[in-house]
């Protein structure tokens, strides 16, 4: 039957052609290890956030009046709802670890090199549009956590000079963080977001097949001398990608789900405050809110930087470099263990990022 | 050009509901209402006054005391006990037809507590703490246990020898206290439980509220200060709490199961991650 099924489009689209030449016959280099499937994982933790939050949106009210409570009966009386909302939360935090080290290794490895460039371009869009997600996400369950926690991070353009309140009042649509910012997030995270997440992981994908996988052996002489495409780089000396590098991928699809599912056995509020499961209410303001964690190196190097405007500044700066950072490193060398200099600024930054990060804790 | 003039009004009409006038609409009804859900805590012109320079010293703390208080958390506010319009200084202070009460005579408090804790009230006036108070003028009225703005929730520490001793022996106190503990321990019991679960975003509203109501039923026994009632009433108000035990346990169970639910993704997906790895290896 499913023969029958599969022969019946395989003569059509050609499917089984399709298989052999994109994945049996393609051979990944032979430098690639567990740590460049991190794509891939972030792929599917995505995936697991549009499930889980396509679920919870059948359920949930966009409304200040009636957002909490329907939080709460996602949790308590809808069936298995509470293991949705709670896929949903764990897997937002773990999307940002895998992200993170997603970065961390595409820079490590100098996968944003020609002719990777727009790789790397669309992959920091979309940290961007993923970080956007995670804050319009926040504010939706209505809690005292999600509120304090988006007042603080809609107050922080307000350092900007000039445009800063501005912007602000923009984002929240007034002064305070009231029901028109609910709605407005609310319509950012189901709607505008993952239309903009589609087009620019779609181009990402796109521009990952059309120039394979990157590595330390690849011809530097791409897109210098020979200025016309010459197809996918081939490495004969590799493995082929189906079934050797496609079983790292389950693999490591695996350890995600393990780490999601140890999570929410185990410590199923790891992510949540005691304040998440309080209604929001804009006359008490809690003690000890901060942003989630993945925020609390922005925010603490504000806190820790006396001139705001510089603080800001600094940050605006790093993350214009971090979307053009293939276009300003155009040397040929990749190996950054033959690069001290660039080797000793990225050994900083990640231990300036984890200490801010602790920092911003307290 | 045509696409320039496209773009730029494409722009236009995207920025102009941001500043349109419904934004107003909004404001009315979106900002200025209290959306926690919860009604505001009106502090109004009360705390103004009581905070300023102009007040008796003595008076300055009432605003902190009623902050850290079980009223300031349940949201009532100053006019829900003294009356008057905390919008309107001179209505609310000045003039006795607002309703102001200000400072009420010792006698009379049991009556102004009572406008809310009426069946306390109801209990309380048979006891021999209110015949007293009646009687005398001096017998304890609520402030003697419960303080007047810094009001707590109540518990059995509230009786104790010092407290009891300024007016008689703790002897009869202290056979009510034990009249109390089995019905207390279960109360605290079953509220520490219930506390932990909301943490986790358990939807306990509804026990909270039968606790709450069982809780004041059987404190509002306790105002006659008869332990033989308090005792004859002891398994009555025992059943009670052991059905909503019953509920929180079925609840606490639902937890257990999402655990263990959890438990066994966690050990299927371990199982195909061991079977990945085999086939990768060899």
């Amino acid at each position: 039957m499913f023969e029958r099924i599969y022969n019946w489009i395989d003569c059509r689209i050609g499917l089984t052609e399709l298989i052999r030449k994109e994945f049996k016959e393609y051979y990944v280099p032979r430098d690639v290890s567990l740590w460049s499937t991190l794509g891939f994982v972030t792929l599917v933790g995505f995936l697991i956030q549009a499930i889980t939050g396509i679920f919870l949106l059948t359920y949930y009210v966009p409304h200040p009046d009636h957002a909490f409570a329907s939080i709460l009966k996602i949790m308590n009386r809808v069936p298995y709802g509470w293991l949705f909302r709670t896929m949903h939360i764990v897997g937002a935090n773990l999307l940002m670890i895998v992200l993170f080290l997603h970065i961390i290794f595409v820079f490590y490895r100098a996968g944003y090199k020609k002719p990777r460039e727009l790789n790397w371009l669309t992959g920091a869009v979309l940290f961007v549009v993923i970080l956007l997600f995670c804050i319009t996400g926040y504010l939706l369950p209505w809690s005292q956590l999600s509120y304090w926690s988006t007042t603080i991070m809609t107050a922080i353009p307000t350092i900007i000079p000039g445009v800063g309140d501005y912007i602000s009042r923009f984002i929240k649509g007034g002064e305070y963080v009231t029901g028109i910012t609910l709605t407005r997030f609310f319509a950012f995270h189901v709607a505008f977001l993952p239309f903009i997440l589609i087009v620019i992981a779609a181009l990402h994908v796109f521009f990952i097949w059309r120039t394979g996988f990157s590595s330390l052996y690849d011809d530097p002489e791409i897109c210098k001398k020979v200025v016309i495409y010459t197809g996918r780089p081939q490495y004969k000396d590799g493995k082929p990608f189906y079934p050797d590098f496609f079983n790292k991928y389950m693999l490591m699809m695996f350890v995600y789900l393990i780490a999601m599912f140890f999570i929410i056995t185990f410590n199923p509020d790891m992510f949540l405050s005691e304040y998440a499961y309080v209604q929001a209410d804009p006359l008490s303001t809690p003690l000890m809110i901060r942003p989630p964690w993945y925020f609390l190196a922005p925010y603490a190097m504000i806190r820790v930087i006396p001139n705001k405007f510089l603080g800001i500044s600094i940050q605006l700066i790093l993350l214009v470099l971090f979307l053009v950072w293939p276009f300003l490193d155009t040397g040929d060398e990749k190996n950054i263990r033959k690069r001290p200099i660039l080797l000793g600024l990225f050994s900083v930054a990640i231990i300036t990022w984890v200490v801010l990060t602790f920092l911003g804790r307290f | 050009m045509r696409r320039w003039v496209f773009i730029v009004l494409l722009v236009l009409v995207m920025a102009t509901p941001l500043h349109a006038d419904f934004r107003d609409l909004f404001q009315r009804q979106f900002i200025d209402k209290p959306w926690g859900g919860a009604p505001i805590v009106r502090e109004g012109v009360c705390v103004d006054c009581h905070t300023s320079k102009i007040m008796n010293p003595d008076y300055l703390k009432i605003p902190q005391e009623w902050k850290m208080s079980i009223h300031y958390k349940n949201k009532v506010s100053c006019h829900d006990c003294h009356g008057g319009d905390p919008n309107d200084a001179a209505v609310s202070c000045g003039t006795p037809h607002s309703g102001f009460i200000g400072t009420p005579k010792y006698r009379e408090v049991p009556e102004l507590c009572g406008r809310c804790h009426v069946g306390i009230l109801k209990n309380y006036l048979t006891s021999g703490h209110g015949k007293a108070l009646k009687t005398t003028g001096k017998g304890p009225n609520c402030v003697t246990c419960h303080g007047a703005h810094n009001t707590q929730k109540a518990s059995i520490d509230i009786i104790n020898d010092v407290r009891c001793t300024k007016c008689h022996s703790y002897e009869r106190a202290r056979i009510m206290k034990q009249a109390l503990f089995s019905t207390e321990k279960k109360i605290s019991e079953l509220d520490s439980i219930m506390t932990s679960m909301r943490k986790s975003g358990a939807l306990v509203e509804d026990l909270e509220k039968r606790l709450f109501r069982t809780t004041a039923e059987f404190r509002t026994i306790f105002h006659t200060v008869d332990v033989n009632l308090v005792k004859a009433k002891t398994d009555e108000y025992l059943n009670k709490l052991g059905l909503i035990e019953k509920d929180l346990l079925s609840l606490v169970n639902e937890y257990k199961f999402r655990r263990n639910f959890s438990a066994f993704l966690l050990v299927l997906f371990t199982a195909l991650g061991i079977i990945t790895y085999i086939r990768q290896k060899f």
